[in-house]
């Protein structure tokens, strides 16, 4: 019985970790490659209209992007600033009715995440009346800056969804900045509390030997 | 040299006979299972939640223009602070599940009965301690959900009689939830703990009063117990490296796991998220307070789907010790309560839609149907259980119910033994 | 399973005990003062505020004879554009009880820069004729930096510096 329960335990502990570190397998969460491209994406186009507050530009450089490119996409902005929208919030409150949110947090900060701003961006379509709208996000006074609702061949809508799956993977990477460093870290320490564990097991099993029934 | 240190201490403090007594051979119960594992878990988790909250509380501003963003600066600028926030969220949640299966031990095993009442009491009270300062430690991010609930939580004192809307002012210290609340409850979940660690070494000082139960709910003899240390440590110490895998598990891999999105929004006094829910470990209690209609009879309802707990010393007649070991329909009960709370807490995270409504309402029916069917249940159980036959250990201490005297028996012949009668002559 | 059935009678083997006892505290107490780490480790100053404790500013603004006081770090850096018949000056006395070569307290002999926090008690010393008096206690340095009156007991710091191109100094990196 009592041989039941720890294993039992054991085996769950094992299991949920392995079923956590599955997760994090997804396909979405491979290098830092496609978030460098999403970079591009997002300080050249987005932040037009959206800020990053929590995302200096320096914070690019633990991205992997080169101190070249970096300058490149800062232009005079101080390494140390904050990547800011250059539409004034006052316009457009004005053209768009709403201040464009805060992109930093943008992929825990809706449900489905990363998958949602991916659904999001690749979803816009033209309506009979002549306008565009959103299946996933239904009513956005956001524009299809992508271009994916009046696409015609499909090399270029392929190359939309490349686009908007790396500004995902950057939205993802500004959102959580330390998943990197988390996950690595975490490797180490369930390996040596499994270490640890195990040498607890052996001597409890030990000592419990003088205890008989 | 430590030797001589211990010497004279030891002349002024009792400190190597405290040890003695109280850690290394202090009798436990050789046959308790690892269900007994979680009363020192979660003083290890209360612990944690202390230094990691106070290492956040370093970093942290608690005023409605910084806290959102200082939460961000502990989380991507601060050295490790990302590890110390993910500690304190998750241990958060860590802490009521080891808690409620403590509870739940206790529940199935009916360690809460004689001469343990005072325990459960205790234990009571720090689940509330705990629950205050959960409830007050999940505005301090001041997301969406911080604020709503918030919000709507101290709304509910509203409905105390005649005081209601003076109340509310007074918890929030201002008209709606602000930067008065948020500084308050930051300075109460700061103190909060340390109560608790009070409310603890209580809880501590009466086991070591009353000692461990353990699983047949007899009091064993003292064959049957064996020192704490180093059979104890070592049991507890392994259970503390299981839950750390799968804690850990949670803290690296998965730390948003018990986090809702929407708090990743700063809190907007003006708009509303579409669907507001508590924490989890509220969700039951959540659950019981949208049952009922009105809200002062919601609010106490929750309130009192808290503190009935409390009764169960009083709820549980059967003479045969212990709790579902010896006892199949009390078994029953108790599966039937997980089940409840269970549904209770899926229904809690539903929005009030009228099918859940109407489920909320019989899980509500069912969860004070227990404890009300609990006396009438174990005296029929007691019944049936004797009339079966009994093992000799557990006989000899059941007394046959009809030569038991009622209270007005007893105390009128404890009246005729004190006043003599006059010697007839 | 086999010591259930021999109930108890199995001989116990205490070597292997010790040794399990022994690795048991030695991995968990190792790993206990790891986990200590992150902790310690949260309380120092974050990389951004470490980034800002380099400051590096412009120098050409600065006449001979001039001096300017930069915040470096949370504390005044003096900068001095010293003339020079003050290079001469300095160069011909060591100091007063602290005594120091002027050529180890300067990278480039015109530009005096010091941390302009008295040693004595940590008050910031006035600029006067030919160095600073400390309005504290009195302290009083040279052009130099050097004590020449007590009771400051050392002469002030010469902060890590670099100057770039002969006009950008960069203050919290040597060169």
């Amino acid at each position: 019985m009592r041989g039941a329960v720890l294993s039992i335990s054991l085996l769950a502990g094992l299991a949920a970790v392995t079923a956590i570190g599955q997760a994090r397998e997804d396909p979405r969460k491979e290098s830092n490659g496609s978030a460098q491209a999403g970079a591009t994406t997002i300080v050249q186009t987005c932040s037009a209209c959206h800020s990053l507050k929590y995302i200096a530009y320096n914070d690019l450089l633990n991205l992997g992007i080169g101190k070249q490119q970096l300058d490149e996409l800062r232009g005079d902005n101080d390494l140390l600033s904050h990547i800011a929208a250059q539409l004034p919030e006052d316009v457009a409150k004005e053209t768009y009715g709403v201040i464009p949110p805060d992109l930093s947090l943008m992929a825990s900060a809706r449900e489905g995440g990363a998958d949602y701003i991916y659904r999001m961006l690749t979803s816009f379509y033209q309506t009979p009346q002549g306008t565009t709208d959103n299946h996933a996000f239904a009513g956005t006074r956001m524009p299809d800056i992508l271009g994916i609702s009046y696409a015609t061949d499909q090399q270029t809508v392929s190359q939309i969804r490349q686009t908007a799956h790396d500004a995902t993977a950057f939205l993802e990477w500004a959102a959580d900045p330390k998943a990197n460093e988390r996950v690595t870290l975490g490797y180490y320490v369930i390996g040596y509390l499994l270490f640890l564990t195990v040498i607890l097991y052996f001597w409890k099993r030990e000592i419990w030997k003088d205890v008989t029934d | 040299m430590p030797k001589r240190i211990v010497a004279w201490l030891d002349e002024r403090f009792p400190f190597t006979s405290f040890v003695r007594h109280e850690l290394t051979e202090y009798p436990t119960p050789k046959n308790i299972s690892y269900w007994w594992n979680f009363g020192f878990l979660a003083g290890f988790v209360l612990v944690l939640q202390m230094v990691s909250g106070i290492f956040l509380a370093m970093h942290y501003e608690p005023t409605t223009k910084g806290a959102f963003d200082s939460v961000q600066y502990i989380v991507r600028d601060v050295n490790y602070g990302w590890l110390l926030r993910n500690l304190h969220a998750t241990g958060a949640s860590a802490f009521f599940i080891v808690v409620y299966i403590h509870m739940a031990r206790t529940l199935y095993y009916g360690s809460y009965r004689a001469p343990r009442e005072l325990m459960w009491w205790v234990g009571q009270v720090i689940l509330i301690l705990m629950m205050a300062t959960a409830f007050m430690g999940y505005l301090l991010p001041w997301g969406q959900m911080s604020y709503w609930g918030a919000e709507v939580i101290t709304n509910l004192f509203k409905a105390t009689p005649l005081i209601g809307e003076q109340l509310v002012y007074w918890i929030r210290g201002d008209f709606a939830v602000g930067d008065t609340t948020l500084k308050r409850f930051f300075a109460l979940h700061y103190l909060f703990p340390f109560l608790i660690v009070g409310v603890v070494i209580i809880h501590l000082i009466g086991l070591h009063h009353v000692r461990s139960s353990n699983p047949s709910g007899l009091n064993l003899a003292a064959k049957d117990n064996i020192p704490f240390h180093p059979y104890f440590t070592a049991k507890d110490f392994f259970g503390l490296g299981v839950f750390l895998i799968v804690f850990c598990g949670f803290v690296f891999f998965a730390p948003d796991f018990f986090l809702s999105p929407i708090n990743n929004n700063p809190a907007d006094p003006l708009k509303t998220p579409p669907h507001i829910q508590p924490e989890w470990y509220f969700l039951p209690f959540y659950a019981i307070l949208r049952a009922i209609p009105d809200t002062l009879g919601g609010a106490l309802a929750m309130t009192i789907s808290v503190i009935i707990f409390a009764l169960m010393p009083f709820l549980d007649h059967s003479q045969i010790p212990g709790g579902a070991r010896y006892r199949p329909a009390y078994r029953v009960l108790f599966y039937v309560f997980i089940v409840d709370l269970a549904a209770l807490t899926y229904i809690g995270a539903k929005p009030p839609e009228a099918g859940w409504i109407l489920a909320g309402r019989i899980a509500t029916f069912v969860y004070f149907a227990v404890f009300l069917f609990l006396p009438v249940l174990s005296r029929l159980e007691e019944r049936w259980l004797v009339a079966r036959g009994l093992p000799d250990e557990l006989a000899e201490l059941v007394k046959p119910r009809d030569r038991r005297r009622t209270r007005k028996e007893r105390r009128t012949s404890e009246r005729d033994r004190r006043i003599p009668t006059a010697p007839a002559g | 399973m086999l010591a259930s059935l021999m109930s108890g009678h199995e001989p116990i083997n205490q070597k292997r005990r010790v040794l399990l006892r022994n690795a048991s505290l030695i991995v968990g107490g190792a790993g206990f003062a790891t986990a200590c780490w992150p902790f310690a480790r949260s309380m120092y100053p974050t990389p951004e505020a470490q980034a800002r404790g380099i400051t590096s500013v412009t120098l050409s603004h600065i006449k001979p004879g001039d001096s300017q006081i930069i915040a470096w770090q949370g504390k005044p850096v003096f900068v001095v554009h010293r003339t020079p018949a003050e290079i001469d000056a300095m160069r011909n006395s060591s100091g007063g009880f602290d005594p120091q070569n002027d050529s180890q307290r300067v990278v480039e002999p015109q530009w005096l820069v010091v941390v302009g926090v008295c040693t004595h008690l940590g008050c910031i010393p006035n600029r006067r004729e030919g160095g600073w008096l400390c309005p504290c206690h009195g302290s009083q340095y040279d052009n130099s930096g050097r004590v020449i009156q007590g009771p400051a007991p050392r002469n002030l710091d010469v902060p890590p510096y670099k100057i770039v191109a002969g006009e950008q100094l960069v203050i919290g990196e040597q060169a």
